[in-house]
């Protein structure tokens, strides 16, 4: 099957590499209203934005959310043809994000490791940033990564 | 109060979550619900978050790739089993600040049930929150077999109820 692109196999990857993810998101209410109830968070700052119930006055995106959008918007480049996701590390929620700011993704490649004759390891940074450049997310992940020429 | 809000001065509020003085270390929680991942939830939550791995939302490709159904992203493994913890560990209130040591151990693929279950592992003051102590749970995901999917550290804000008592007793 060709249904993923070139260029983010295993051997493609090197160390120091850094990558500036194509795409925004601005954050909306599907984003953390929705993921947040739909996995049973139920801490009221992320979808109640009465002033007499929440300090900040307006809904707080859950940090889960913003872990998921920065290495959602890494995901083309960094795991089109992943096999699978094996960590993460030092996450750390930096800035406060609410609906209507817009986050970018930015990844660096730590180290490569071949793994087997199919696969190989590559361990990236991430960081996001809103769109005052201000960082709201750091953390580092693993990926097992198919090599070239392997079939699925 | 009108009559018609009588009810209000009745009602006793359902009090929910906890607070920094209710933690200790070692102490265990089985948190509520459970929840059976469906194809709408990970198909939804991996294109919502621009998760762009077919195996999350492509049945013939994750068939092809040996899976028996398509995978659940493990960001979704990971929001589900943290989200299912929150009631018991942070709803009580304060910032969550942080991850570490993050496993995923093992696939979960849509129509798994997850359960998910916490450990506290650490509880310490703040030096510049006056109102919340910083408290570490070692927290983990299982499947409908009892194999454990994820597991990770996280780290939060949590509130004092009394933070006089809280920050002598501490």
């Amino acid at each position: 099957m060709t249904l993923t692109g070139e260029g983010n196999y295993f051997e493609d990857f090197f160390s120091g590499q850094t990558i500036r993810h194509a795409r925004g998101k601005t954050m909306c209410e599907n984003d953390n209203v929705g993921i947040t109830l739909q996995v049973l968070n139920t801490a009221e700052a992320h979808f109640n934005e009465d002033p007499a119930r929440n300090t900040f006055g307006k809904r707080l995106q859950f940090g889960g959310v913003t872990i998921a959008m920065i290495i959602g918007m890494s995901t083309q480049d960094t795991a089109e043809n992943a096999i699978r996701e094996l960590s993460m590390d030092k996450i750390r929620l930096k800035t406060s994000v609410f609906h209507g700011d817009t986050l970018y993704a930015f990844s660096e490649v730590l180290e490569t490791n071949a793994y087997d004759d199919i696969s190989g390891i590559v361990k990236f940074r991430h960081w996001g940033v809103n769109q005052k450049n201000q960082v709201v997310f750091e953390g580092e992940r693993r990926v097992l990564i198919k090599k070239k020429n392997q079939q699925s | 109060m009108s009559d018609e809000n009588d009810f209000q001065s009745r009602a006793v509020l359902a009090e929910k979550g906890h607070k920094f003085e209710d933690f200790t270390p070692g102490q265990a929680f089985e948190h509520h619900w459970g929840r059976t991942i469906t194809d709408g939830d990970n198909t939804w939550f991996s294109t919502q978050t621009l998760s762009f791995n077919p195996l999350y939302f492509n049945e013939v490709y994750a068939r092809a790739a040996g899976h028996p159904k398509m995978v659940v992203n493990p960001l979704l493994v990971f929001n589900a089993t943290f989200g299912m913890s929150v009631e018991d560990l942070s709803e009580g209130g304060g910032l969550f600040l942080g991850v570490d040591e993050c496993e995923f151990l093992a696939d979960v693929h849509v129509g798994d049930t997850l359960i998910a279950r916490s450990t506290v592992i650490e509880k310490r003051l703040s030096k510049s929150n006056k109102t919340s102590g910083i408290v570490t749970w070692l927290t983990a995901g299982y499947n409908q077999h009892d194999d454990k999917v994820i597991e990770f550290k996280r780290t939060n804000f949590v509130r004092f109820r009394d933070p006089d008592v809280a920050r002598s007793q501490s």
